[in-house]
Formats: C-alpha cells, structure tokens, sequence
C-alpha cells in the first residue's frame, strides 16, 4: 500500500509541475500589471500545438527548446502591439480582449491544426520507466516533476538575486516609485509578458506527451491556473509553486481518497480559502 | 449614480421597439431570436447589478440562473401552477445568489469574481453528475404559463411576452438604483469611506444587492426553462457566466441600457455569421477586441456619445 | 443600431429559403456540431451523409445544415429552426445524448421524423423511445452488454471500471457491469473521473492497479482516449492488467495518435474500417477517394447509413414528413458494417457487434484483428412503448 501513496505522491509532484509552469506567468503579470490575462491558456496551447508541429519535424528535443521561444515571441508580440494599451484601460477592457484573443486563438488552432486531437510521443530516451521509492514510475513523468522544481528554483533565484528580479520587485510593490527610482517599467512588463507566456507554451510543450492538444485546453487549463494564482498571491514565484502543489495535492488525493466529489474538491477548497484569507494565501504586491 | 434621463429611456424605447419589430415580421427563426436576446439581455442587467453599480463582477450569474430555471421546472414537475412556480424559482435564485452574496462581501476584485467562480461550479458540477436532475441529459417536458387573452404557445405571443419581461427587469433594476437603498448601494462601491462615514452597513448593503441581481438572474432563468421547454447544466457551467459577462461589457457596463444592446448585438452576430462560417468565434473576436480598441466604453457608451453629439 | 440588426436578420433569414425552393422536393435539416468539442464528429458523420446522397446521384434532396455546438440549448434552438422556418421534411444527425435529449420532446411532438447518426442514450429508444426517432448508431447498452457477457465468457473473474462522470459514461459502465456480473464475473471496483477535466488519468491508473482486479474496463472518447491510452500505456499497466473497453477508445479517428501505445486494447464497436466483407471493401475505397491516407470511422458509416436509410424510405415512394416516419424503420440492407434493420419495437437499429484487438498493421500503422463477430445483437425494450 505504501507504494501506492508514493505513486500518488509522485503523481501530486507531476501535475504540479506542470500547473507552476501554467501559472507562474499568469502570476507575475497579474500581480505587476494587475492585469488578469484570460488568454494565458491559448499560449498554453498554442505551445502545445507548435510544439507537436515542430516535433513532427525536428523531434522532441529541439520542440521543447524552440516552441517556448515561439510562444514567448507571439506573448511578446501581443503585448506591445495590443495588451500594454489594454492594461491601461482597466479590468473591463481587459476581460473583453482577452476573451477576444482566446476566441480567435481557439479557432485559428482548429483551422491550421484540424478538430482532431493531437499527440506528441516523448522522446526516446524517456519513453521507459524508473524505479524509484520502491515503485515503478513513467521516466517523462519524472522528467517533468524535475522541470519544474528546476525552473522554480531558477526563477527564484533569478527574482531575489538578480537586477532585474530586484527591479521586478520593486515594480511589484510600488509601481509608482520604481518608476521614479528610473526603472523602465514598461520595458520591464514586455520582458516579464514575455516570459510568462514563454513559460506557459513550454507548459503545453511539456504536457503534449501526457495530455493530448486539443483548442478546448486553451479554457479548460485556464480555471487550475486561476486557482493556483488566487490561492498562492499574486506576483510571487514560492506562492505560484506553493499554490501549484495545494491544487496538484487536492486534485490527486482527491481523485484517489473520494473520487465521485473529484470535480467539487477544488472549488470547495477555493472558497474556503478566499472565506479564511480573503486576500490570498501568500499576498503581495498589489493583489487587486 | 444612475441617472434614468431622455436619452436613455429613448434609447430604450428604441430598442425594445425595434425587438419587437423583429419578433412581428422576422418570421418563426427571427421570434426564437428575440426571445433569446431578452433572456440573455435580462441575464446580463441583472449582472450590471451586481458589476456595473456594485462592483461584484461575478462568474457565477450563470449557476444562479440555473437556479431559477430547476427551481421552476421542479416546482412545475411536482404539480405547482407555472406562476407560483415562477415565483419559486426566482426565489431559489434570490436565496441562492443570496448566500453566494453574503459569504463573498466582504472580498474585493479578483477575490470575489474567484468566489462566485467557485461556488457556481460547484452548483454547475453537482447538477452535472446528479441523477434525480437528469444529469447532463438535462431534464425536459416543462409547462409554460398562460396569459389572460394570450397564450403563449405561439411563439409570436412568447417573444413579446419575453420583450415585455425585459421592459418590466429594466424598470425594476431602475427602480431598486434610484431607491435610497440603491442610492447607498451605488455610494458603498463608489466611495466607501464616505459610504461607511453615513453609517451605511457596507457588508450587508453588497450582500443584499447580490441577491436583487441573483433573483433578476432567476427571472431569466424562469424565462429560458419556458422558452426551451428544457433545461440543461450547460447554462451554469462558468464559460456561460463568462459570456454574459462579455455582453454586458460589450453594451456598456454600468448603463441598464448596454446589455439590451450588447445582447441583440451579440445574439445577432452569432446567427448570422454562424450562417455562413463554421468558425463564427473569430468573428465575434475580432468584435470585442475592435470594440475595445474604439474606445472601450461599449456600445451604450458609443451610442450615447452619438446621441449627446447630435443634440448638442 | 437595432434596425441594421433586424434588417441583417431578415436577410439572413430570407437568403437560405429562397436558394432552397428551386426544384428541391426533400429538405434534409443536418443536426450536427461544427463547432465546440464534437466537431470533428460532427464532420464525419456529414462526410458520410453526403456520399450516400452522391452515390444516388439524386438531386431532389435538399440539405440544410444547423450547427448544434454539443450544446443542448442550440441544438434544440436549431432543431426547432430547421421544423419551423425551413420547414424540413426529416431532421438527421445529433452527436451528443444531451442534445438528443432536449430535442426529443420537441421533434415527437411536431411529428418530424429523426434519424439519430450517433447519440447513445439508451433511453431514446427505451423509455423516452418515440416513432419518430429512429437510430442507426448504437445504444450504449448495444456495445457493453455483448462486451461484458464476452469478458465473462474468456474466463475474466474480476474488472475496474473507469469513465468519465456524465450520464452516457454512467450508462455505459452500469450496462457493462450488469451483464458481466450475470456472466459470473465481478466488478471489483470503478471510479468515474470528472468529465471535461480529467487531464492526468496518474491518479485513476494508480488506483486501477491496487484495485488488484484482473483486467480494466473503460470508456474514453475525443481527447480523452488518447491520453488514457497513451498513459495507461507509460505507466506499464499493459503488462499486468490488460485493457478492455466500449471500441470507441481505440476508434480510427484516434489509432493514428495513439500508435503503438493502443497495442493489445481489445474492444467492441459496431463497425471497423478492416472489415473483410465486400460492401465494406466498396464503401473504403470510396470513403478514399475524397479522403486520401484516411480510414472512415465509425462516424462516417452512421452518417452514410443515415442516408440510405434515408433513400430507402423515399424508394418506397413516401413523401413528406409522417410518411417518412412509417417508411424509416422499414429500411434493411446490408452496408460496410454488415446487416443492418431497425428492431420495431423500439426504432433502434439491430446490427453486429465485433469484438476486436487493436494491433500495428495496415495502412494507418495501427489497425483492428477481429476477434468475435456478435451478430445482430438487439437491445430489450426497456420499458419502450410506441405511441
């Protein structure tokens, strides 16, 4: 029996990874723009369909490096040509636009890619299975928990210790002042946008092999990533990875311990965290 | 604070009339049409409510007016005449969106869209999977009521049955805005520390505005389960909340007249360019990006701009 | 603002009526979602549709397509277009039950023949069975009760079940468990995964495999059989506790994405593209011409078998909408997926049911070896009374 609950416990461990990578963009850009960016889930998808485009002619490897760049460049794209416009209008336009681009994302996906689902194999190197924990696990899934425990500690890092995540957090707190300290703010969000939506189609990159791309996970992605950013605050790399493992923890433990509640659990957990801490576990910066 | 001036009962007067012009002569498609607009139009008053005057943009209008639809349909399955029916199934939806109102008030922004979000799922996901309800097979074989001189199996009669609901919610909205409670309620989002220096119950004032919205939102509810004659979870689940939340900013929030105009524009556009391509989302996003970008006050605002330009 | 709306809504209105009055004698209304999660279905089955009519050569039929969405509400919206404004003489199609549920009331009260090409809700011709309606799919009982009376019968003690927690999944797995147990085996277990959600089947597959059942027993559809596949498959469970399930997890439209993974899968469905019988031979070739490297699913020959259902009423001469409704279920014949005739009692087809495993070969790289041929398999009335 002990196996099965390490299995679980690995399986906890997978999907939140997989849901740090989702959320963390969505995270930060909420919480330095306080923008929430419904269209974060199409870049998820859109990674999860260039990804298996480009794997189909370059393989695995070379989708995983160069779907994120692609992802991250249209995030980019978006945000200086439409978003940085729309972040200044307030939390109506916002919601409008980004319902506008999940709208177009969904059906240019089933345009160019077919309403057929997709899959993506792992590579072969991964294909096997481990022991590990004195059970048998998927080495992909692995793979996948060891992704995401890396770039979160990266992305820590690269927030407390670096230049720009100092001026990252700066902006954070007082948007005003970082300003006034000379921090190009608005350079700061292109990059930061950037990143966040890089993250999230390495996100769908990464989940292709696991979960099949379909245009649907452009909404049905969006819900978890919510969570996973209201209960772990806005704007904060731990908070994001900590609300990814409570979410991942419910989902699994859930699925496993009381099944027929399996899609009641978590929005039961949302709302009685919000009731206990109606302001985010871990909140920072302006949490609006 | 809402003002009800000429221009906008003219704008009303307008649309309703123009609504039910459709229903006369645009034949049996244009009637189901109309009353589609209304139900979606009621829906999305009873949002601007809660988002536009009380700042409670809620993801969850569609659970509650779910609410008020299995509220009438069970009330009429276990025998109750369709009015005292209706009138239970605007109740469920008050005392449900109610509840939801009260637990949330006390959160702001995110927080509270992310509550309503949770318990209208939850409302959504229990609906889904229960066998007394249908499940997702829905549950169907609904009555609907009977007017003195109209009977409302023509869908002539039902269209403007539904025209004349919407004028009734419109007024009804109005009048709880212009009523000292709404005059707090708007001064609550508007300025609370003046708001809480009068002495108003800021809490208590949000919650009780939650379920006038909740309960508008089982009017339509009530009204869609007697157009369809059927009801289904698939008007609870969060991407129809988040729809009519798309209305209402489209036709201009915090106006009462906006979501008539964001709902025929948004009914409309979907027939018809669902008429003629498989892909009619591209189409209506392109719209609410263009609408955004025109200046993003919605269509009411744009219009009323018009209006203003021309009488000035 | 509202006048432009009500103008581009009358034309809107006007334009479909006035291209259909030229010489069109029958007026199809095709049921189907082109958009939403069911729209590669949705395609097949209007694909299949079409090469029935095309392969008549008739051109007294005209089709008017309605865009259903998988969402009850539309369907029946548009259900109720196709009866009222366009007048439509037989209404064909209908992917999701939810949607055969909201318009079943509907379409039996305003007397308007139905040929369902896919929905499964075993209560359309059980309970909620109507003249009007007739389906030449399946039932979901019509595919797990021979899938779970054959499992009994290879000599399988134990299962768990898994699917996802909507009505048609339920079905599914209440039917199968019901006639496995009467064959003497035992349902150890089962959990339903939350429909539309369920991603990550880690947690479910970890569950099935301390179940210490014999064998598992599922149903997964659209992207979901995919994943479940391509999991169950990553977690090594194919060499301890082998996979059975309603055929549609291993169907054409997914084996290509699945590969190798779906190796072994064994299930049971009404029709497979390997086939080995002449009509079937036929219809393959044909299905190619349009759809070159592609195999038509089980979607394409319920579409196909709409239609020559659909002929075959109107070669005998019925006309109009009552007349079609009596000559409908009349209609036997052999097609690509054998024998086929509609049980009387309850309008759902009668058909055989093929047991197979999923194995690599053929065109696609993947392909199905028929195991069992379970003819003309007939589902009990169920509490079915025509009115």
């Amino acid at each position: 029996m002990t196996a099965f609950w390490t299995l679980q416990a690995l399986n906890t461990l997978q999907y939140a990874a997989l849901l740090f990578l989702i959320a963390a963009g969505l995270s930060v850009s909420f919480g330095l723009m306080g923008f929430v960016n419904l269209a974060h889930g199409a870049l998820y998808m859109l990674g999860a369909f260039i990804g298996i485009s480009i794997a189909a002619h370059a393989g695995f490897w070379a989708a995983l490096i160069a779907a994120p760049l692609a992802v991250g460049a249209i995030g980019g794209a978006l945000y200086a040509g439409l978003l940085a416009r729309v972040a200044r209008q307030g939390p109506m336009p916002q919601v409008l636009v980004s319902f506008g681009l999940v709208f177009i994302a969904v059906e240019l996906a089933r345009i160019v890619w077919g309403d057929v689902p997709l899959g993506l194999d792992p590579p072969a190197l991964l294909a096997g299975r481990v022991q590990v924990l004195g059970t048998v696990y998927p080495a992909y899934r692995l793979f996948v928990i060891a992704l995401g425990a890396g770039l979160a500690l990266a992305l820590w890092l690269a927030v407390t210790r670096t230049g720009l995540g100092a001026g990252l957090r700066a902006s954070v707190e007082n948007p005003a002042m970082a300003r006034a300290i000379g921090i190009d703010t608005e350079r700061l969000f292109l990059w930061v946008f950037a990143l966040g939506a890089g993250l999230a189609g390495l996100g769908g990159v990464v989940a292709a092999p696991i979960a099949s791309a379909t245009p649907g996970m452009a909404v049905s992605v969006l819900i978890p990533a919510l969570i996973v950013t209201v209960i772990g605050g806005m704007g904060s790399i731990p908070g994001a990875a900590l609300g990814a493992l409570i979410v991942a923890g419910i989902e699994v433990f859930g699925a496993a311990l009381w099944p027929r509640a399996g899609a009641v659990l978590i929005y039961a957990a949302l709302a009685a965290a919000l009731i206990w801490r109606p302001q985010g576990l871990l909140a920072t910066g302006q949490g609006r | 604070m809402f003002r009800l001036d000429p221009m906008r009962i003219a704008l009303m007067v307008l649309m309703l009339v123009g609504l039910e012009a459709a229903a006369i002569f645009g034949g049996f498609f244009g009637r189901e049409i109309v009353t589609e607009i209304a139900i979606l139009a009621i829906l999305a008053i009873s949002l601007d409510l809660a988002a536009g005057f009380g700042g409670m943009v809620s993801l969850g209008h569609g659970a509650i007016m779910g609410l008020g639809a299995y509220g009438y349909a069970l009330a009429a399955q276990a025998g109750l005449p369709p009015w005292p029916a209706a009138a239970l199934g605007v109740a469920a939806a008050g005392l449900g969106g109610g509840l939801i109102g009260a637990v949330a008030a006390r959160m702001q922004g995110i927080f509270f869209i992310m509550a309503t979000l949770a318990f209208g799922q939850m409302i959504w996901a229990l609906s889904f999977t229960a066998g007394w309800l249908g499940g997702d097979n829905g549950l169907g074989g609904i009555d609907r009521p009977s007017l003195p001189f109209l009977g409302l199996t023509d869908p002539l009669s039902f269209a403007s049955y539904a025209v004349g609901l919407l004028l009734l919610v419109f007024l009804l909205a109005a009048a709880i805005l212009r009523s000292p409670f709404g005059r707090a309620y708007q001064a609550v989002h508007e300025n609370p520390s003046r708001a809480a220096a009068l002495g108003v119950a800021p809490l208590r004032i949000r919650a009780i505005g939650f379920a006038a919205s909740s309960a508008l939102a089982g009017v339509a509810g009530v009204l869609a389960a007697q157009h369809m004659q059927f009801i289904s979870p698939a008007m609870m689940v969060w991407t129809a909340s988040g729809e009519v939340l798309v209305v209402l900013i489209l036709g201009g929030i915090g106006t009462l007249t906006g979501p008539i105009m964001g709902a025929a524009v948004f009914v409309g556009l979907k027939y018809w360019a669902a008429g003629w391509t498989d892909h009619w989302h591209l189409v209506i996003g392109i719209l609410l990006i263009a609408v955004v970008m025109a200046g993003g006050r919605g269509l009411a605002g744009q219009a009323e701009d018009w209006w203003r330009r021309a009488w000035a | 603002m509202t006048h432009v709306l009500t103008a581009g809504l009358l034309a809107a209105l006007a334009l479909p009526s006035l291209a259909l009055t030229a010489a069109a004698e029958t007026k199809v209304g095709l049921l189907l979602p082109a958009s939403g999660n069911y729209a590669a279905l949705g395609q097949d089955i209007e694909d299949g549709f079409r090469m029935a009519l095309t392969e008549a050569g008739r051109d007294d039929i005209a089709v008017i397509e309605a865009d259903t969405e998988a969402d009850p509400q539309t369907g029946l919206t548009m259900a109720r277009k196709l009866i009222m404004q366009d007048r439509a003489d037989v209404l064909v199609g209908v992917v999701s039950s939810a949607v055969l549920g909201a318009v079943r009331d509907t379409v039996h009260q305003a007397g308007v023949p139905l040929i369902v090409a896919n929905a499964g809700n075993s209560d359309a011709t059980g309970k909620d069975c109507s003249p009007f309606i007739t389906r030449v799919s399946f039932s979901n009982d019509q595919l797990n009760r021979p899938m779970g009376e054959w499992m009994a019968a290879q000599g399988i003690e134990t299962v768990y079940t898994l699917a996802p927690d909507y009505a048609a999944g339920q079905q599914m797995i209440g039917a199968f468990s019901a006639a496995f147990e009467a064959g003497g085996g035992k349902v150890l277990g089962g959990a339903f995964t939350p429909f539309g959600k369920t991603e990550d089947f880690g947690p479910y597959l970890a569950k099935a495999a301390a179940s210490g059942a014999q064998a598992l027993y599922v149903f997964y559809g659209g992207a979901d059989a995919i994943s479940f596949v391509k999991q169950y498959d990553s977690f090594g469970l194919s060499e301890t506790m082998p996979l059975y399930s309603v055929g549609f997890l291993t169907a054409p439209l997914y084996l290509r994405e699945q590969g190798e993974a779906a190796t072994g899968v064994i299930g049971a469905l009404h029709y497979l593209p390997s086939l080995d019988t002449p009509e079937n031979e036929a219809f393959v070739t044909a299905y190619q011409v349009d759809h070159p490297g592609k195999l038509p699913s089980e979607y394409v020959v319920a579409g196909y078998d709409a239609g020559r259902l659909l002929l075959g009423a109107l070669e005998t001469g019925a006309e109009g909408r009552e007349a079609l409704a009596t000559a409908l279920p009349k209609v036997a014949y052999s097609g690509p997926r054998g024998p086929l005739e509609i049980d009387p009692a309850t309008n759902n087809i009668v058909q055989n049911v093929y047991v197979f495993e999923t194995v690599p070969g053929g065109e696609a790289g993947m392909t199905h070896k028929l195991l069992e041929t379970i003819p003309a398999v007939r589902d009990a009335p169920n509490g079915c009374v025509m009115g």
